[in-house]
């Protein structure tokens, strides 16, 4: 896991003279519940870069956090911040902004009293703080709104105080716990571009976590993947997209269908039927694996037009055809499979949509899918 | 759509609900204005002697000083250990929880007078009856449960995150207390202590087996008055009671507009 963490970190191009600023090492959190919360935890995080820790509600990521805050201790392992071991210090001296998950803004101060807070308990030089607080009005563009109350101001203003709150003492690092997932879907996307603008124009080390693999997907410069605890993955969001190192992040990331079957030489294989793909890792021919193909990647025709390229070729039937807007998703039932395939079509406005019912051939090419060892 | 028969029957039990529970403080604000000698509703004519009466009257206005005096010291104590307390049992996993949810309920299963005797043999036995801080303490006790509960229900409202954030902005633990945890927990503690200010002035048996003939307080200056002979100016001490108390429940309306902006959300 370590390995893979730092090659997939050096990947993205991180700076390799300067210290990382976050370092998790071997970190894990037991609360006696049985299985741990946090499995031995690795990675590095460098300077400037936004981090996304994706994974399925109840997966660690919160516990993760609270450690690097400092609210919880590790039941073992080290985190070290800017080059320091930060086991022994506590969370009011560590140099972390956070927004929290129901932004924990203080209900009996003002906007602009919230955002004063962290200055006053840091002791700011007094005289410079109504300039500053201004200036993060400004960056969070409410300027104007520093004097109402907390519950005067809307959801989405709420989160620019709560950001603004975690961002003016300018911290090392900042903590972003799933504060959009509470908004409808369009101020979410709108208040996720807004956090990487300010982040960018801050430059702040970012760690931000989410189970919406579409946020994690625009926002970020790297993404971990986490469930039950463990570090699936951690590259960059193209290469997490593109090469998953294992099936639960390629079936965490995007859509795709699922194959059971045995791995062979050059494919999948099941009920006398050969598919082609590429084996994961370690898979040997002959064990149980899955496959995984992105429903982008397979392509789509009438049954009489030959897919050139494509190695594997099915025929189907479309069960059911869904419109999304700017695309089609064709459910395909594909007898010789015993079983649905998803088909992405990127153009409803052409003439060759295919209705419910319609005979179709389905392709794919040997690369596009990924044949993984399957685990229970 | 409310018929007509059903509109009947709602300002009914509206209206007897309302006389039932209004009649003896009216009954007793009428009898207070009385011009006659005897305590009678209604009033022989209207006049203020027996609030006159009463003003002048030396052992009364002593019985009322004393009782603000134990009203302050109950919530000189009741007030800061009620406030920890009731933070500590919204807040924070007790391991003792549940022994502290059926000590929340014994002003509702233990009688006064068990407590009250219980607490006159601990105070004679330190020597201390005679003086008003054991009346004060006493009621402190006794009533400790309300301003708990008055606390914990405003800080159990509270995002459980808040103390983390304090602390993530810089602050201390004693800082978090002070700028973040008592002001969001205040409305709580005001209705508390406003509670325990109105239960001390007007707690009787505990009182009673407390004073002797030094440190007697307003109820039980009443109550002695009317083991002689009842008159009007009774009803006019009454009057100051029910007074005070419609008093204390303005002034928290008025604070507890601190509520609403403390509804964050
Ligand atoms: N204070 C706690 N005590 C016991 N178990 C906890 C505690 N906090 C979290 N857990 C458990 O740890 C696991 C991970 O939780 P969490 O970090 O909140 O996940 P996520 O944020 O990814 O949804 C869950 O199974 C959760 O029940
Ligand atoms: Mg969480």
């Amino acid at each position: 896991m370590l390995e893979e963490t730092q090659s997939s970190a050096a990947a993205v191009g991180a700076p390799a003279h300067a210290p990382p600023t976050v370092r998790v090492r071997e970190v894990s959190m037991d609360f006696g519940t049985g299985s741990k919360a946090v499995d031995r935890a690795s990675f590095d995080l460098s300077l400037g870069r936004f981090l996304t820790i994706l994974g399925p509600s109840g997966s660690g990521k919160t516990t993760l956090l609270r450690m690097i805050a400092g609210f919880q201790r590790p039941t073992s392992g080290h985190i070290l911040i800017g080059g320091k071991p930060v086991d022994a210090v506590p969370p009011d001296r560590r140099s972390i902004g956070m927004v929290f998950q129901k932004l924990a803004l203080f209900p009996h101060m003002t906007a602009a009293e919230n955002i004063a807070f962290p200055l006053k308990m840091r002791r700011f030089d007094p005289a410079f703080i109504p300039t500053r607080v201004r200036r993060f009005l400004e960056l969070v563009r409410l300027d104007g709104y520093g004097n109402r109350r907390i519950h005067e101001l809307s959801g989405g203003q709420q989160q620019r105080i709560a950001i603004a709150r975690a961002l003016v003492f300018e911290p090392a690092l900042l903590l972003l716990d799933e504060p959009l997932a509470a908004l409808d879907r369009k101020l979410r996307e709108e208040m996720q571009l807004e956090f990487r603008r300010i982040q960018k124009e801050l430059g702040v080390t970012t760690i931000n976590v989410t189970h919406d693999q579409r946020e994690a997907l625009v926002v970020s410069d790297e993404i971990i993947i986490m469930d039950g605890g463990f570090i699936h993955q951690h590259a960059s969001p193209a290469l997490m997209y593109r090469s998953p190192a294992d099936e639960f992040v390629a079936r965490f990331i995007g859509v795709s269908s699922l194959i059971e079957g045995t791995a062979t030489v050059g494919g999948l294989m099941l009920a006398g039927v050969t598919l082609a793909g590429s084996l994961s890792g370690s898979l040997q021919p002959g064990m149980a694996a899955r496959g995984v193909v992105r429903a982008e990647q397979v392509r789509i025709a009438r049954p009489e037009v030959s897919l050139a390229g494509c190695e594997t070729v099915l025929l189907g039937t479309i069960a059911d055809v869904i419109f999304e807007g700017e695309r089609l998703l064709y459910v395909v039932e594909v007898p010789a499979l015993s079983q649905n395939i998803l088909v992405y079509h990127h153009d409803p406005e052409s003439a060759a949509v295919f209705a419910t019912d319609a005979p179709v051939s389905l392709g794919w090419r040997a690369r596009d899918m990924i044949v993984f060892e399957a685990r229970p | 759509m409310i018929s007509a028969s059903q509109r009947f029957w709602f300002w009914a039990i509206v209206w007897v609900s309302v006389v039932t529970l209004s009649a003896p403080t009216v009954v007793v604000l009428g009898a207070s204005f009385t011009a006659g000698n005897i305590i009678a509703f209604p009033p022989e004519g209207l006049s203020l002697r027996w609030y006159e009466k009463i003003a002048l009257a030396r052992d009364l206005q002593q019985a009322f000083l004393r009782s603000l005096i134990v009203s302050s010291i109950c919530m000189l104590i009741a007030v800061p250990a009620g406030t920890l307390a009731g933070i500590a049992l919204a807040r924070y996993q007790l391991r003792c929880f549940n022994g502290v949810q059926m000590y929340l309920l014994l002003p509702f299963t233990i009688p006064l007078i068990g407590s009250g005797i219980g607490l006159m043999m601990m105070f004679g036995r330190l020597g201390a009856l005679g003086s008003l801080w054991p009346v004060g303490f006493a009621c402190a006790v006794i009533n400790l449960p309300f301003i708990i509960w008055s606390v914990s229900a405003s800080a159990a409202q509270l995002d459980p995150d808040l103390e983390h954030a304090a602390a993530n902005c810089g602050a201390g633990r004693v800082q978090t207390f002070l700028y973040v945890t008592l002001p969001a927990v205040m409305p709580g503690v005001i209705t508390g202590s406003l509670l325990m200010f109105i239960l001390a002035m007007n707690e009787f048996l505990v009182s009673l087996l407390l004073v002797d003939a030094r440190t007697v307080t307003l109820p039980v200056q009443i109550y002695n008055s009317i083991r002689s002979i009842i008159t009007p100016d009774l009803a006019a001490v009454s009057v100051v009671f029910i007074v005070m108390a419609a008093l204390a429940i303005a002034f928290l309306d008025r604070l507890v507009g601190l509520e609403i902006f403390l509804k964050s959300k």
